[in-house]
């Protein structure tokens, strides 16, 4: 019980004070439990969720904020405890039963079906939506709730012509028009680009200010820190602690969700003092267009030195991915030239590159450097079964591969009692350990490392910075994909910024400034400089 | 209440269980279907078993049924290790076929000779049946099923052109059909031919090869993820046509087997289903070579089945509908043991 007195827990019931005196929250969570089989999910979880009130979910991955989620969105049952809303004790037998009673979420991928118009879209989730349609009238609907919002949409553009911001609108304008008060969002800045931020900003303010409740799930503390009126840690699916956030700061937030205290570091000084640096990869005027004919990379040059860390900055979805796939091989560019260590690589594939000691951690690694439906074993010598010990002359050696896969998983960190279980039921997180040291093993001139801490938490990432780091101060090369400024400015050595499939400028550690950076990023010029 | 989740993992116990069950249902059906034709249970059940497995007829039987199933077993499981799907294996076997009987009709050399010409002459034309599928499959994206599916009746028409005009036996004027063929494969045991000890060691051995060979890595990586593939630096297009021609040869081989040690004659008709029951052949072994030889057993006893009702008057299609039942069964019970019950108290 003395954990009760700990003023983490008193604040919990605390009324924003605004609400005047008596007013319930409008859900509260009371002891929620949740179990599966051999795991437990959620226990004794009790928090209150006020109208009016932006409450941020912070923990790691695995701490158990999605269940806890999908027991809120009639998903699953809890097992234990219950759901009070208004007051009144509730139970929701389907997702249904939680819409209807004002409960929506924004998932971290969209639900729309990308094929249809936004006003299409729109009607999918609408009661009302009569037998037969017009798409005027559908139009004119979606104006007219967007309106009420105050949402800007275009309601006769097709989904997938949208940026994935304009597409998170449409998906928070369908939950807002199903009646939503209490509005949950799982990662929502993870795709937008900072301007985009800001106006997701301001539209959840605007609707908190309008008597509304917002579930912020993320990572990201500052974004909890900017936004957020309350913030609750889950760890190991209990809370962790509950506080007001002009009431607390960052660290105690990390100790709290990772049960210790880590410093994210600002900086990882050279071990030793850089050595040679002669050109590793070397792009020359190097352009790409996709399957579609869009042009994603406007002709650039740029060079990647021995010992350093190159680092890729820019909003998603312009150009990095498209570049880091030219860097290792597996895209053919439309013109330019690639050069390896020197050795210009036209017409030659990621098994040259491979060969050559290039390491890549793609960004979507389940589909692009797994597969899935094999097992771990098969997975973890995908880039070495021509080699020896697994492989020699035409044959592929089971056990030396099984042998090379238990050392890999202890210097991935990753426990799987049995190497033949299918990649997909690893968690996200382990599979992302287990290319990263893979890919790791394998760079002995460079890794490429798109996102790297997607889906890593923060202990996690912490390891994974360094292990960057390492194979800098090896002398090897890093080029390093990130959406995170701060990642980047830690690490990097030099920074290059892409908007629109254009390199804006490559900017050396002693010129990284947040701001300037971020202008770049959404396509301004530095203002005179470079 | 009771809430089910899909597992990512499905264990192969569960499998095993469920297909148990699946063939139990299926029984069930077939029993429930005989009764309302108003035949006696016990009787028909009794006679299936003993005309099966109790005489020596029965067995010769499924031991020539099991042959050809095998090889065109082998043939769509081998595709399918690279992600294809090979729905003409009876045309490839078809065309194995025509090319082994035009050895066996027109090539004047003694056995010896004779048949290993005749069973590389059945490779190559099965091959060439897949080859210009999967060609297109590799190299212009050009879905295999389709093509691979209409070569079938192009060689099925084949087949019944040759042996109704140029091939046609003039000397019994049997119809549709050629001449019996002197050249056959040697028997084992009465009119069980080498084929079926052939068609066993094939199969074992495409087994081990693919489990311990780099080109059966590097096909399973292909089958399962082709970006992934290319990323790991194979080159996805050659894997893929050799796979799928492999297939071919394979299903031409077990045509060959069919003309040369079981039938005799070329006719239409010859290929019997095979390649089409060889779909679910390999559908039934799943990712095992090694249960090819359970899976063609099985499909071997359900065609003798058919034969035997079709003496108590019951349709010959009998056969396809208990075919399409057990693939209907099997694959709603392959997915329903993938859920489990979630706990929901501790």
């Amino acid at each position: 019980m003395s954990e009760y007195l700990h003023d983490a827990n008193a604040v919990q019931g605390a009324r924003p004070e605004s609400l005047p005196a008596g007013t319930p929250p409008l859900l509260s969570l009371s002891g929620i439990a949740k179990y599966f089989p051999g795991v437990i999910a959620n226990k004794d979880v009790s928090i209150d969720f006020y109208p009016g009130e932006i409450h941020a979910l912070l923990g790691e991955n695995g701490a158990g904020k999605s269940t806890l989620m999908n027991v809120v969105t009639g998903l699953y049952q809890a097992d234990e405890g219950e759901l009070i809303l208004d007051g009144y004790g509730v139970t929701f037998d389907g997702p249904e039963a939680a819409i209807r009673a004002g409960i929506g979420m924004v998932h971290q991928h969209f639900k729309l079906v990308s094929r249809f118009t936004v006003a299409e879209n729109l009607a999918l989730g609408w009661s009302e939506t009569r037998r037969w349609l017009s798409a005027a009238a559908l139009a004119e609907r979606a104006q007219a709730e967007a309106k009420r919002f105050g949402l800007d949409i275009r309601p006769d553009a097709p989904i997938d012509s949208l940026t994935s911001g304009e597409q998170q609108r449409v998906e928070i304008l369908r939950v807002l028009s199903r009646g939503a008060r209490l509005l949950i969002l799982d990662e929502p800045t993870a795709v937008l680009s900072p301007l985009e931020v800001g106006e997701l900003y301001a539209a959840l303010r605007r609707f908190r200010d309008g008597g509304g409740a917002v579930i912020l799930i993320s990572h990201k503390l500052d974004e909890i820190m900017a936004l957020a009126d309350k913030v609750t840690v889950l760890r190991h699916g209990r809370v962790a602690g509950s506080h007001r956030v002009d009431k607390t700061d960052p660290a105690t937030l990390v100790t709290e969700m990772i049960g210790r205290p880590v410093e994210q570091k600002t900086a990882y000084p050279r071990s030793a003092p850089r050595g040679r640096a002669d050109v590793v990869l070397a792009l020359e005027d190097v352009s790409f267009r996709d399957s579609a004919g869009r042009l994603r990379l406007h002709p650039l040059s740029l060079d990647v030195r021995a010992g350093e860390i190159f680092g890729i900055a820019g909003v998603t979805g312009n150009g990095q991915s498209e570049l880091a796939d030219i860097l290792a091989g597996l895209s053919i560019p439309l013109s330019g030239k690639v050069h390896v260590a020197g050795t210009a690589m036209q017409g030659r594939g990621p098994g040259e590159f491979r060969k050559a000691g290039i390491g890549y951690v793609p960004e979507d690694r389940l589909h692009k450097a797994l597969a899935p439906a094999l097992g771990v074993t098969e997975n973890a010598v995908m880039r070495v079964f021509r080699t020896h010990p697994v492989g020699g002359r035409m044959a592929y050696h089971a056990a030396a591969a099984r042998d090379f896969t238990r050392s890999l998983l202890d210097q991935a960190r990753v426990t799987v009692a049995d190497p033949s279980t299918p990649m997909r039921g690893l968690s996200g997180g382990n599979q992302q350990r287990l290319v990263l040291a893979r890919e790791r093993m394998i760079s002995h001139l460079a890794l490429i490392a798109s996102y790297p801490s997607r889906g890593l938490d923060i202990g996690a990432i912490s390891l994974m910075r360094e292990a960057l780091a390492e194979i800098r101060d090896e002398g090897r090369a890093v080029v390093l994909v990130s959406e995170d400024l701060d990642e980047l400015m830690a690490l990097s050595d030099r920074i290059a910024v892409l908007c629109a499939g254009r390199l804006m400028t490559i900017v050396d550690r002693s010129g990284f400034d947040r701001a300037t950076l971020g202008a770049l990023m959404s396509g301004r010029d530095a203002g005179g400089g470079a | 209440m009771s809430r089910r989740t899909r597992l990512a993992v499905v264990p192969a116990r569960r499998i095993m269980i469920g297909r148990a069950l699946a063939l139990c249902a299926v029984a069930v059906v077939l029993a429930i279907v005989l009764v309302l034709l108003g035949l006696p249970l016990g009787m028909v059940c009794g006679l299936v078993l003993k005309s099966t497995f109790g005489t020596v007829f029965g067995l010769e039987n499924l031991a020539l049924y099991m042959t050809p199933l095998l090889m065109t077993g082998a043939a769509v499981w081998l595709a399918l290790r690279a992600g294809l799907w090979n729905i003409g294996a009876e045309g490839q076997f078809l065309a194995g076929a025509t090319a082994a009987a035009a050895v066996g009709l027109f090539a004047p050399l003694p056995a010896p000779v004779a048949l290993p010409v005749a069973m590389l002459a059945s490779l190559v034309a099965g091959g060439a049946w897949s080859a210009v599928p999967a060609a297109g499959r590799a190299w212009l994206g050009v879905s295999e099923i389709i093509t691979t599916l209409l070569l079938n009746f192009i060689a099925t028409y084949l087949v019944y052109y040759l042996v109704t005009g140029p091939w046609a036996d003039h000397v019994t004027d049997a119809q549709v059909s050629s001449q019996r063929m002197m050249l056959a494969l040697p028997s084992v045991y009465s009119v069980v031919h080498w084929g079926g000890p052939v068609a066993l060691a094939l199969v074992v051995a495409l087994g081990a090869l693919l489990k311990r060979s780099r080109f059966g890595y590097e096909l399973s990586l292909c089958g399962s993820n082709p970006d992934s593939a290319r990323y790991a630096g194979i080159r996805v297009a050659p894997r893929l046509f050799t796979a799928l021609v492999a297939s071919g040869a394979l299903a031409g081989l077990g045509g060959m087997m069919e003309v040369l040690g079981t039938v005799h004659r070329l006719q239409g008709g010859l290929a019997h289903g095979y390649g089409y029951l060889g779909i679910v052949v390999a559908l039934l072994a799943r990712q095992s070579a090694y249960a090819l030889i359970p899976a063609a057993f099985l499909m071997a006893v359900i065609l003798n089945t058919g034969i035997v009702l079709q003496t108590l008057q019951v349709s010959a299609s009998s056969v396809l509908a208990i075919t399409g039942l057990l693939v209907f069964a099997v694959a709603v019970s392959d997915e329903l043991a993938a859920y489990v019950r979630l706990e929901t108290k501790s």
